[in-house]
């Protein structure tokens, strides 16, 4: 039975043994990641809300003023945001993307995504910027009872959204039809 | 570890194989491809080390919120990165994949895994493994169905002809091919089988599936599925079918017919404050004719509890607990009632910034009573099985989204076997966000069942057969080395080789040499094997997706050193060396959808079993969306064809087709 010479079984053994000595050196070389696919197609969701929402006139500030993509919380996307974002303006105003650590550090912000870093704080994070023109986009299971906006969910590996346009409406954003007629409406209530 | 979802991996393309010679073909097979994946490794990181997303911002901002919506992220999502980072060979059947194929049972639904032998013996029987040693008795899975571990104790295999749910309600089919034993429990040897149903929150309204055909002649389902109070949420069902006869090797029937009556509930209560409650059970009651002696009666029934807690970001609590109860009578053979009785706790905690660990106990109370025959009995016949485990695992970040080291042990005390440590070191190294290389090392054992302990033929003695005094449990080392890859957007591949060196199998000791007869079982034999499972899959647009895999497997088993195991003198691997699939899945319309699969299984020259290949065609039509039809055809390229038996009781498996409306309210 060659199959089990001795010889044979030593080769392989050694074999698994250096590679797994390759695959721990080779780690040396590791660099920062790309987000997965989901977060990459999230960040284009992202952009594209800008194009779907009608924000208060006036509550972008000035012309110089920046329309803010914010992300609250351990950012999932990397820069991809960045880079989706990079050259585009929205009525004139230069997209940007801007990072908090914390509530409190929220500024002038349009769009902001609350990471799932977030979850056992979202009420409260969403009580506290009440009354403010912002759109609040998310992922956490309990975005949607929280009082978010905008909820991504994953459906057989597909992204589908579930707007609360209530919550939108008293924030004082209207949501495009052509925005809405791709989504599920949900109110805070039935979540 | 039963209530653990994983992530998926996408299946495989055609590869030229070598045929295989005694002369060591196998080991060399495996060298071969294990230098080939090593070169190619040690090459690639370096070409690739910037990492590349996989799709520029740039061409998604033209497309459309409905075309953003239908790309299909679960090659790389939250949990598939989990995925693409785990360092195992797994493969994972979705619901979708269930239904775009001509399944109707759970074991043909595995076919769809190219990292399992899937054969079917008769019209109820199967032999289903990963990674060698196939047999009706196949030893060396660990398969769960929600949570509950379904293979017998009697002898460590799963009875397939019980296992069933409404296919619709299937979730995900996980299969992972190699030990899990860390991770998972006892007898994941060389594999784990996880089928999952869908939350009762994910089965609302009313389903009805009525259809009939050649080989499952009639087969009616009903579920309903409502709300019971904010967050919580349940369904009920009920299936029965009649399944044909398979067919003798000329053609005439085996009278080996059989029918089927289930039925179960389920309610999954989350109230969105961090708690999950499941609580769900299945009954079963179905007869198996048979040519000779009187109807198989078999019949069972569980009750499921799980619970779990999260306490943080990374951090969870969950327990379930389960009663399990079978019955089974075959005339002339046995009768046997099994009890089991489980609780799994788990815990999952971040330790620092690097460690995620996960501890957990178990304990499980199997009670058996057999009624035994003249011919063959269990000794003793009423018997019970206690076993403790733990485990502790750290998943250590190295390299933050680059490098992660797995380290754990599993600690199992059975009342009747030394206690087993079964440790493993499992590696992931994703040089890109689009490919990692994996490696692992690990050992698991496979304890005695009933049948290595207490089969006794006759049943009083002189014993042909005398039982199994000194078997002790079967042990593996098993060596593991794998690469995925996104290549592009639409095109994913994955290989994963393996070498396994097995000691203390069980074989057949004679009492009186050079006599040949009488016999007890002993754990004499030792074995190795080798392989690589290629998958590949290919969205060629957004309506039309192929899907392919290649297996190839070398397995031996011969006496140890000092073994007069003669019995066995023969290999006891009863493997194909190769086998491969190509599946395509294709919308024609909205409402018409076409699918094939074509599938080869090599030679299973032990047994003298032949090769084959075969075809399945699938045509779905939703003319409304509450209303499909389809139509299912299975092993359409012969009359009747061979897949394990032995020559002489051999059955074969006839071409069938299968017709089928389902209605959702």
């Amino acid at each position: 039975m060659a199959f089990l010479r001795p010889k044979g079984r030593g080769a392989l053994r050694r074999l698994a043994r250096c590679l797994l000595a390759i695959t721990l050196l080779g780690a040396a070389e590791a660099r920062a990641a790309a987000p997965s696919r989901e977060y990459q197609l999230k960040a284009i969701f992202l952009f594209n809300f800008s194009q779907f929402v009608a924000w208060p006139a006036g509550s972008l500030g000035d012309a110089q003023a920046p329309f803010v993509v914010g992300v609250l919380g351990n950012d999932p996307f990397g820069d991809y945001l960045d880079a989706t974002v990079l050259g585009e303006k929205i009525g004139g105003h230069p997209m940007v993307v801007r990072r908090y650590r914390r509530v409190e550090d929220v500024g002038d912000c349009q769009v902001l995504f609350i990471s799932g870093s977030e979850e056992g704080r979202l009420e409260g994070i969403i009580a506290r910027l009440g009354g403010r023109n912002i759109l609040t986009v998310g992922d956490a299971a309990n975005f949607s009872r929280s009082g978010g906006m905008v909820r991504f969910v994953m459906e057989e590996g597909r992204i589908r959204l579930k707007i609360d346009v209530q919550a939108a409406r008293s924030a004082g954003l209207t949501i495009s039809s052509k925005l809405l007629r791709a989504a599920a409406i949900v109110t805070r209530e039935e979540e | 570890m039963g209530f653990r979802s994983g992530p998926m991996n996408p299946p495989a393309r055609q590869q030229d194989a070598k045929p295989f010679r005694p002369g060591g073909a196998g080991g060399r097979f495996a060298i071969a491809v294990a230098a080939a994946l090593l070169a190619f490794a040690a090459a690639c990181p370096r070409a690739s080390a910037q990492s590349e997303p996989l799709l520029q911002p740039s061409d998604l901002k033209k497309l459309s919120v409905e075309e953003l919506m239908d790309i299909d992220v679960t090659s790389v999502s939250r949990h598939a990165e989990k995925l693409s980072e785990t360092a195992s060979a797994i493969q994972v059947i979705t619901s979708d994949d269930i239904e775009r194929s001509a399944a109707t049972s759970i074991p043909e639904a595995l076919r769809l895994a190219s990292n399992l032998e899937v054969a079917q013996i008769d019209s109820r029987q199967w032999a289903i493994a990963a990674r060698g040693f196939n047999n009706l008795f196949a030893d060396k899975m660990l398969v769960l169905m929600d949570g509950r571990s379904v293979y017998t104790p009697l002898y460590a295999g799963v009875y397939w002809d019980v296992q069933d749910t409404i296919m619709e309600d299937i979730d995900r089919i996980e299969v992972i091919s190699g030990p899990g034993a860390t991770q998972w429990g006892a007898n994941a040897v060389n594999g784990v089988i996880n089928i999952t149903t869908k939350s009762a929150k994910d089965t609302q309204g009313g389903l009805v599936v009525v259809g009939g055909g050649s080989e499952l002649e009639d087969s009616e389902e009903v579920r309903y599925g409502g709300q019971l109070a904010p967050g919580v949420y349940y369904r009920a069902y009920a299936k029965y079918f009649d399944r044909g006869n398979s067919d003798l090797p000329d053609g005439a029937s085996a009278t080996d017919a059989w029918r089927m009556g289930r039925t179960g509930f389920r309610i999954d209560a989350d109230k969105g404050d961090g708690t999950v409650a499941t609580l769900q059970g299945d009954y079963y009651d179905g007869t198996v004719t048979r040519m000779g002696p009187a109807d198989i009666l078999m019949s069972g029934g569980n009750l499921i509890g799980r619970w779990t807690r999260e306490l943080g970001d990374q951090s969870e609590v969950s327990a379930q607990a389960y009663y399990d109860e079978t019955y089974r009578k075959i005339p002339n053979s046995f009768t046997q009632t099994l009890n089991t009785y489980d609780f799994d706790f788990h815990h999952r905690l971040p330790l620092g910034k690097r460690n995620d660990i996960t501890w957990g106990l178990g304990y499980r109370l199997e009670a058996d009573d057999i009624t035994n025959t003249p011919a063959e009995a269990f000794l003793p016949a009423k018997d019970s099985e206690r076993t403790f485990n733990t485990f502790v695992q750290d998943e250590i970040t190295l390299v933050r989204d680059r490098l992660h080291l797995t380290l754990g042990s599993k600690y199992e005390h059975y009342n009747f076997t030394d206690p087993e440590f079964e440790p493993s070191a499992r590696v992931a190294w994703t040089p890109s966000s689009n490919q990692t290389v994996w490696s692992a090392v690990s050992r698991a054992v496979r304890v005695p069942s009933r049948i290595d302990l207490d089969l006794y033929e006759p049943a009083t003695p002189p014993y042909q057969v005398a039982g199994g005094p000194g078997v002790v449990s079967e042990k593996v080392n098993a060596y593991e080395l794998g690469y995925r890859r996104q290549v592009t957007p639409d095109v994913a591949v994955s290989l994963a080789t393996f070498y396994n060196e097995y000691s203390n199998l069980r074989g057949l000791q004679p009492l009186n040499p050079p006599a040949a007869f009488p016999v007890d079982v002993a754990s004499g034999l030792r074995g190795e094997s080798a392989g690589g499972e290629l998958t590949a899959d290919w969205r060629v647009t957004a309506a039309w997706r192929l899907r392919a895999g290649w297996t190839e497997l070398r397995v031996n088993s011969e006496p140890e050193p000092g073994s007069i195991d003669r019995v066995s003198g023969q290999s006891i691997a009863l493997d194909p060396n190769h086998q491969g699939q190509l599946r395509s899945m294709l919308d024609l319309s909205a409402a018409w959808q076409l699918d094939a699969a074509l599938r080869y299984v090599g030679p299973i020259t032990n047994r003298a079993v032949p090769g084959y290949t075969e075809g399945d065609l699938r045509v779905g039509w939703r003319p409304l969306p509450a209303w499909e039809l389809s139509i299912d055809g299975e092993n359409l390229l012969h009359d009747h064809h061979a897949e394990f038996g032995p020559a002489g009781s051999r059955r074969e498996i006839g071409r069938s087709i299968f017709t089928k409306v389902e209605w959702h309210f």
